[in-house]
């Protein structure tokens, strides 16, 4: 007993309070019984199987009639919105990080201020805000306002991680480029870049979960058309818990999972 | 035939946070022929490294002219100056090797791959690190990143360089062989060197000339000797090397000293007579300055004596003894002697 510290243990509960949930989402996506998940049942893929419109020997009451199709589509849509997002607020965001941090002008200090207010303004309002805005303008809400609408608050993540690698480089390295006969888009592209590359990407990586996880912003600009997959299994949700969202839980964890570790490697092989 | 660098009337004043305004350089004239070593030594904030920067072009002057090579270069981006710098923490590409270190302003240029490679190699043989090519920049010791920063700049070979501070990183047996490399590279490759330091001893080893500089003006522009002899006011006096500084009146063709002595000199009102501590001896000078008085404390360094002599006159005196000259124990007395061609009278250096 005597190495159980207050400390300790106090871990292990934090530990399970933060994993298990998660846990048994991914134990129950295995879980045989279709009516209640908390009795096993025995072990199955059935879950998956459905998911992916395979034959499965599952009860019909376990499973969201039509889902797959419009899944398949939800996914499509999430990954053409992620895409989109991220290649457009990793730009911009790092274009302005550049901006803010190198040319000195007044309200500089202001203007990263303002840039950062989308990060903690509240979703509902953001959300709120770009749906007037967007029918206010006779936009048509579709793939096109999700992107926008995103965009807004994802250049702002990648406006901050690529502003804190810029804080760590030394400006001399630039001038010593310049010095050495360089353009300044020389420099630019062969120690600049190099410097913050591991902020852009990391900025990258972040865009592109947080997009490919919102919910209520992109809820409230998505119109009826075009729907991501977070809203998709919200909807699912709204007929019911079936054993089924658990299985496409563990997958999006999985993939949430293998995007971080991808980001990680790339940014221990950069140092 | 141009000079290779002229510098005239330049001058360039920072705005300070407190609203006022900083003098960096005021009027800042000089000139420097091809292969000429040229020091700008000054105290810590007189400008040293405005003045470089304003030559690599990095700080736009508010007034003032640069030609190099007979090129005017005022208006000219940092990039297209046909100089190179060594920087003062080196600033060297951690993301590249020492080779592709040295080797950036040839691929910038756009030069063969071939002769990249050889006149890296050549540089890397030319200060001592042949063979580190392929190392990474945090894998080298600070004397090593030193010369990767000196081959990275003379790569191009330019024809002016600028050194900021350039040995001020390196611990003191380092600095003293880096500065003999130094000018065995600058004597080899026939350039020109702008050397900043604030080590007046580095710079009268090193210099073919010195500029010393403070709050922002030219104090003295001379050879190490002249301004060690004959500095042209009390700042350059006390700056480089020690001094004795004795209030004198001008008067009549002397000047006269607190004691009452005298030596030749033109000239009228008040002034200050400086005596090196080395041009002060035991024996006895015909025709020169004589001053008794009590042996206050002695320091040895093997090589020479120092003693501090109280004198009535003149308070403490240093004097500077060979070590094997005969010398009395503190709270003795003593009587020191110095020439007439040893004295320097400051011109208008008034106390
Ligand atoms: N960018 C700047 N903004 C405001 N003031 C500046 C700036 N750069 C230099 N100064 C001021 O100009 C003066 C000269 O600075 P400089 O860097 O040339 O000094 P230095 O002789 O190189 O000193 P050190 O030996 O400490 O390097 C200093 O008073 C400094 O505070
Ligand atoms: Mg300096």
């Amino acid at each position: 007993m005597k190495c159980v510290t207050p400390l300790g243990l106090y871990g292990v509960l934090f530990l399970a309070f933060v994993y298990a949930p998660i846990l048994l989402v991914v134990v129950f996506s295995f879980n045989a019984n279709p009516i209640n998940m908390m009795i096993w049942d025995g072990f199955t893929l059935d879950w998956y199987r459905l998911i992916f419109g395979m034959e499965a020997k599952a009860a019909e009451s376990a499973s969201y009639i039509d889902s797959t199709a419009q899944l398949y589509a939800a996914v499509r849509t999430s990954f053409v919105v992620a895409f989109a997002t991220t290649a457009i607020s990793t730009l911009f965001g790092t274009a302005l990080a550049l901006a803010v941090s190198r040319f000195r002008f007044r309200l500089a200090g202001f203007y990263r201020g303002i840039l950062l207010v989308p990060m903690i303004m509240p979703d509902i309002v953001l959300g709120i805000a770009l749906l007037i805005f967007f029918v206010t303008i006779g936009a048509n809400l579709s793939i096109g306002t999700i992107i926008v609408g995103q965009c807004t608050f994802l250049i702002s993540y990648v406006f901050v991680t690529v502003s804190a690698r810029l804080a760590l480089l030394d400006e001399t390295l630039e001038e010593a480029s310049a010095d050495l006969g360089a353009t300044p888009l020389q420099t630019f592209r062969r120690i600049t870049l190099p410097a913050i590359a591991p902020g852009v990407l990391g900025g990258a990586l972040l865009a592109f979960i947080i997009s490919m996880d919102d919910l209520v912003i992109t809820y409230f600009v998505a119109g009826t058309g075009d729907t991501t997959l977070p809203i998709h299994i919200w909807g699912m949700l709204r007929r019911g818990i079936k054993p089924e969202i658990n299985a496409i839980a563990t997958l999006m964890l999985l993939f949430t999972l293998v995007v971080a570790a991808a980001g990680l490697y790339f940014r221990q092989k950069k140092e | 035939m141009p000079r290779l660098l002229e510098i005239h009337k330049a001058s360039k004043a920072f705005h300070s946070p407190e609203g006022g305004t900083i003098t960096a350089l005021d009027e800042v004239s000089l000139s420097l022929s091809s292969a000429e070593f040229l020091t700008l030594l000054g105290p810590s904030g007189c400008g040293k490294t405005t003045l470089l920067r304003a030559i690599s072009g990095f700080e736009p002057l508010d007034r003032g002219q640069i030609t190099i090579d007979g090129q005017e270069m005022t208006d000219r981006p940092a990039h297209r100056r046909p100089v190179n710098t060594v920087f003062q923490r080196y600033a060297l590409f951690p993301h590249l090797t020492v080779g592709r270190n040295v080797s950036y302003a040839l691929e910038i240029a756009g030069t063969p791959k071939a002769e990249i490679r050889t006149r890296v190699g050549e540089m890397l043989d030319l200060v001592g690190l042949a063979g580190l090519g392929q190392r990474g920049i945090s894998q080298l010791s600070g004397g090593q990143q030193q010369r990767v920063a000196l081959a990275r700049a003379l790569v191009a070979r330019p024809k002016l360089l600028l050194l900021d501070e350039p040995l001020s990183a390196l611990d003191k047996n380092l600095r003293r062989q880096m500065q003999l490399e130094l000018k065995r590279l600058q004597e080899e490759l026939q350039i020109g060197f702008v050397f900043v330091t604030h080590d007046q001893e580095e710079a009268l080893t090193m210099s073919d000339r010195i500029a010393v500089l403070a709050q922002g003006q030219i104090q003295q522009l001379g050879t190490p000797e002249d301004l060690y002899r004959h500095p042209a006011n009390r700042f350059t006096a006390e700056f480089l090397g020690e001094s004795n500084l004795l209030p004198v009146a001008l008067h009549d063709g002397a000047a006269i000293l607190a004691d009452g002595q005298r030596v030749p000199a033109s000239g009228r009102g008040t002034s200050t007579l400086m005596i090196r501590p080395e041009m002060l001896g035991t024996a006895p000078v015909a025709d020169g300055l004589t001053f008794a008085g009590t042996i206050r404390e002695r320091f040895y360094s093997g090589t020479s004596n120092l003693l501090i002599v109280e004198t009535q006159a003149f308070g403490m005196l240093q004097a500077l003894l060979r070590a094997d000259a005969p010398i009395a124990v503190p709270g003795s007395p003593v009587t020191l002697y110095a020439g007439r061609a040893d004295l320097h009278i400051i011109p208008g250096g008034a106390t």
